[in-house]
């Protein structure tokens, strides 16, 4: 009827076609190529063969996934419950280091776990050495290596969530518990763990889903039974096979977004009533107290561990390290060698310029929708936010190789040209992938603006665009900036699918450096590179702090 | 100037059904126009319809000769104050009362002299560069008064201001619209579920229920002289007995309760439709302040609930004609509660309506 209604549907069109050709066009791809082997029955019917390597793998990956979410479950809820429930000595500090493992680069942190506890690592070698046995004896490889990497990897999403939700919760509730006759213990089954009930599936739900994705851990574990590492050996020497593994781990993958999804809007406790901030116990007694600063300290030092390592691998020199602990010469040759070559720098300016492209796209794509379907009451709305997501929840191996199966021929959403081999199919990748970080932060904060100050601006005399660009924008300025910030953290560490689709040396990223550096045994360069990531995402994440402060300001209607 | 002029205006909802139905509504310039009906009786979805928020499903909205139905909400010369003030929480106060105007491109000359003079119309002239979130309820609600005002408005529409103030802010901020609308004689519609805010502040009410409008009059006459049943019942606390008529002779009618008490009234008190015919069913309405205690009434009941009011007490009695709101000044002896007590009404009060 009016000419809004019109750009509201033509936007819609466009979005759509965006979605189906880089997201939902490139997953039927792979399955229409997975078809082109033996068929449907002969491809599909071994996964649901015992003896099949096929149901192998996907066994490995659920039972990795299943132990992962038992122990990260364990740690983080742990962790959570300790740190904020309780109150002891450096209790802040604590708070903040326990969640340094979100600042671990993908690739060179699981490489530095594996130098630590994997075989001919730091803590084999010394217990090697005070028990007088073979270091290998006490290495940790395989499975529980993977699950080591997992457990300390993934805790923070049920530490995030179950804190979250204890720092929400009511102290009224657990008075109430006891003025109505519970004792300590009862009142933390019936009412405290029953409330945490939502944020441990929340964590649990995501950290299945990650450990399923997980492809760094299984490669350097050599752990090479489950599905992430099957799709990415296979891709080019049995491309039918590994389209069916894609093709079954992105259904996997779908499930759990549509289980999540729906959770979430089932998530119902919430506070009823205002109040300061939740009243922490102090700790009383000394061996209580003893006891909490240990485990506390034993953890956090777990947790910097990994990040110590990369940063004293980045000055020690290349093969200098052999039989000892730890390795036995140091230097800043590698520094040096970065701020003085071209082509040692060219990594840091590649994944750089990849994120920013990337991320650039990604704020037109995530925004648009963002803004779209929360002024909108359209029924495509909930098929425009799923394919949206979609590419949240697919590993980045189907993503990767999604694309190349779809972009390996001219086609209609790559102006007719092959994509596979250039430059942009780095970017096009990494967009794809961070699209929908970008677009959940944006909606959050979309769904906390009133309406009614869109509606404020216009009676007062301003165009859409005028409110938009002077209301609007401002206001989910933090939203979009943590989306972008997120993203770019994201780009910057990206191996999984990048190492499925970078096209030469001269456009090769961070982690590719870092993985071509280790496995020529070059180990302080890829510290070096690695350590550039860890002081990447640190400044992001200072600077978002400062974004969020800034845009605190706003709400309170 | 400009008349305002909503010709059978339709607004239907996919979940809520037709929530405005054919409304037909003419406010003249200059008036203080309230809106006036339970929730979801359909007000505020006229007023977001005047205001471009909400396109009409059919109907005309005239603002003069000037047929403004699908114009989008910039291009209408309206200021509009929200329930919950909307004020933009990352401007401060006067970048908020500027806004109108930077979007209109004045000079900066023009912007400054006008915002001043705005906050100053709201006694807020000390507070231009605070923060919004710095602001109590009631400034931020003069806060947006003067943002709606500073634009010179067609019309100024008012969605339920007051319902977020307490209420003594309430009292004060309706003396301030009062003086407002009297001092810049801007045309004003005023949105409520309030009927005393309505009675107190309009020059004329439209009393709304289930989209439909039932009455458009004065306060007086909405209070005094009620249309409809709906309307009875909504303003004041009022009684409703159902009766039929026996007889109608020459301008008088007598009718008769189920108690068989008969009761003779003028039948110009009456609204509008109503049938006097011999045998006709109507319902008396009557305030409660118009009942009376007296030895000698003839309606019998007891005494069954007593609430202190200040100025004196309301009461409801279980009689023969169902449960009647009574309203007993302090100068009169109240019998306890459970004590029988008999009730008379005098004719002049009566007002009948349609069953």
């Amino acid at each position: 009827m009016s000419a809004r209604k019109l750009s509201t549907a033509e936007i819609m069109v466009a979005l759509s076609l965006v979605l189906w050709g880089y997201v939902v066009q490139p997953l039927v791809a792979t399955f229409q190529r997975s078809l082109e082997g033996k068929g449907l029955l002969a491809e599909y019917a071994p996964f649901f063969d015992f003896h099949s390597v096929q149901n192998e793998a996907m066994r490995g990956s659920l039972w990795i996934s299943f132990l992962s979410v038992i122990c990260a479950g364990v740690v983080g809820t742990l962790l959570a419950v300790l740190l904020n429930r309780w109150d002891f000595r450096f209790r802040r500090i604590y708070q903040a280091l326990v969640l340094l493992p979100i600042a671990l680069p993908p690739l060179m942190g699981v490489k530095a776990f594996y130098l630590l506890y994997g075989k001919a690592g730091t803590f084999p070698q010394l217990l090697g050495g005070i028990f007088h046995g073979n270091p290998s004896d006490f290495a940790i490889t395989g499975i529980a290596g993977v699950l080591l990497v997992h457990t300390l990897t993934m805790y923070p999403y049920f530490y995030l969530s179950v804190a979250a939700s204890l720092a929400q919760s009511d102290d009224s509730l657990e008075e109430a518990a006891y003025s109505l006759g519970a004792s300590r213990i009862q009142t933390w089954i019936r009412v405290l763990l029953p409330m945490l009930t939502p944020p441990i599936v929340a964590g649990a739900l995501l950290t299945f889903m990650s450990s399923m994705a997980s492809y760094t851990a299984p490669l350097l574990f050599e752990v090479n039974n489950v599905m992430t590492v099957q799709i990415a050996n296979n891709a080019a020497t049995q491309a039918s096979l590994a389209s069916a593994v894609a093709v079954v781990l992105a259904i996997i993958s779908v499930i759990f977004l549509i289980v999540i999804r729906g959770y979430e809007a089932r998530r119902v406790y919430r506070t009823q009533s205002k109040g300061g901030a939740r009243r922490r116990q102090r700790v009383s007694g000394a061996w209580a107290n003893v006891m909490l600063f240990i485990s506390a300290l034993l953890s956090t030092l777990v947790l910097i561990l990994p990040i110590a390592m990369i940063f004293l691998l980045a000055f020690s020199k290349n093969y200098s390290w052999r039989t000892a602990p730890l390795p036995s010469e140091y230097t800043m040759e590698n520094w040096i060698r970065l701020f003085s070559l071209s082509d040692a720098w060219a990594p840091i300016r590649n994944s750089v310029e990849m994120s920013a492209i990337a991320v650039a796209g990604a704020v037109l794509l995530g925004v648009t929708c963002a803004y779209v379907i929360a002024r909108t009451k359209s029924r495509g709305n909930a098929v425009i936010d799923i394919a949206m997501m979609l590419p949240w929840a697919l590993p980045g191996t189907v993503v990767a190789f999604n694309l190349i199966v779809a972009f390996a021929r001219p086609s209609v959403f790559s102006f007719g040209q092959v994509l596979i081999g250039t430059y942009w199919i780095v970017p096009l990748a990494y967009f794809i992938r961070f699209s929908p970080l970008i677009f959940r932060s944006t909606s959050s904060s979309l769904a906390q603006l009133d309406p009614a100050l869109e509606e404020a601006a216009r009676s007062l005399g301003a165009s859409w665009w005028t409110s938009f660009w002077r209301v609007v924008l401002p206001l989910v300025r933090g939203g979009i900036a943590g989306g972008v910030l997120l993203a770019f953290v994201a780009g910057v560490g990206e191996f999984v699918a990048t190492i499925m689709l970078f096209p030469k040396l001269k456009y090769r990223p961070l982690s590719i450096a870092i993985n071509d550096e280790l496995n020529v045994g070059r180990w302080g360069t890829a510290a070096c590179l690695g350590a550039i990531q860890v002081l990447l995402v640190l400044a992001v994440v200072i600077l978002m702090r400062r974004v969020e402060d800034r845009s605190t300001i706003a709400h309170n209607t | 100037m400009t008349v305002l002029t909503l010709e059978a205006l339709s607004k239907f909802f996919q979940r809520a059904g037709l929530v405005v139905d054919a409304v037909n509504l003419r406010i003249e310039d200059g008036e203080f126009f309230t809106l006036l009906g339970p929730s979801g009786c359909g007000k505020s979805t006229i007023l977001r319809m005047i205001a471009g928020l909400e396109e009409p499903t059919s109907g005309r909205i005239l603002f003069g000769d000037r047929d403004v139905t699908f114009a989008p909400p910039n291009q209408r010369g309206i200021g509009l104050v929200f329930q919950n003030y909307a004020l933009f929480p990352h401007l401060t106060v006067a970048r908020n009362v500027a806004f109108g105007l930077e979007v209109r491109k004045l000079s900066s000359d023009e912007i400054t002299k006008r915002v001043t003079a705005a906050l100053a119309q709201v006694q807020l002239e000390k507070l231009g560069q605070a923060r919004v979130d710095q602001l109590s309820g009631g400034q931020q609600q003069r806060v947006a008064l003067a943002r709606a005002l500073v634009i010179r408005p067609q019309f100024l529409l008012l969605d339920e201001p007051l319902s977020n103030l307490d209420a003594m802010l309430r009292g004060e901020t309706r003396t301030m619209l009062r003086a407002v609308h009297n001092e810049s004689e801007v045309t004003t519609i005023y949105v409520t579920h309030d009927q005393e805010e309505a009675l107190g502040m309009s020059d004329r009410i439209a009393v709304l229920s289930g989209g439909r409008i039932h009455q458009v009059a004065d306060p007086k006459d909405i209070y005094e002289r009620p249309a409809t049943r709906f309307v009875a019942s909504f303003i004041g606390r009022n009684n409703a007995i159902e009766a039929t008529v026996i007889r109608l002779q020459n301008d008088m009618v007598t009718i008769q309760f189920a108690n068989r008490s008969e009761l003779t009234v003028n039948t110009k008190q009456r609204a509008p439709g109503v049938e006097l015919a011999a045998g006709a069913k109507v319902v008396a309405c009557i305030r409660a302040e118009s009942l009376c205690l007296s030895a000698n009434g003839q309606i019998d009941g007891t005494l069954s609930d007593i609430e202190y009011s200040g100025s004196g007490f309301a009461c409801i009695v279980k009689s023969n004609l169902g449960n009647l709101k009574i309203e007993v000044p302090m100068s009169v002896q109240l019998p306890s509660r459970g004590e029988t007590v008999h009730l008379s009404m005098s004719a002049a009060a009566v007002h009948l309506v349609q069953p």
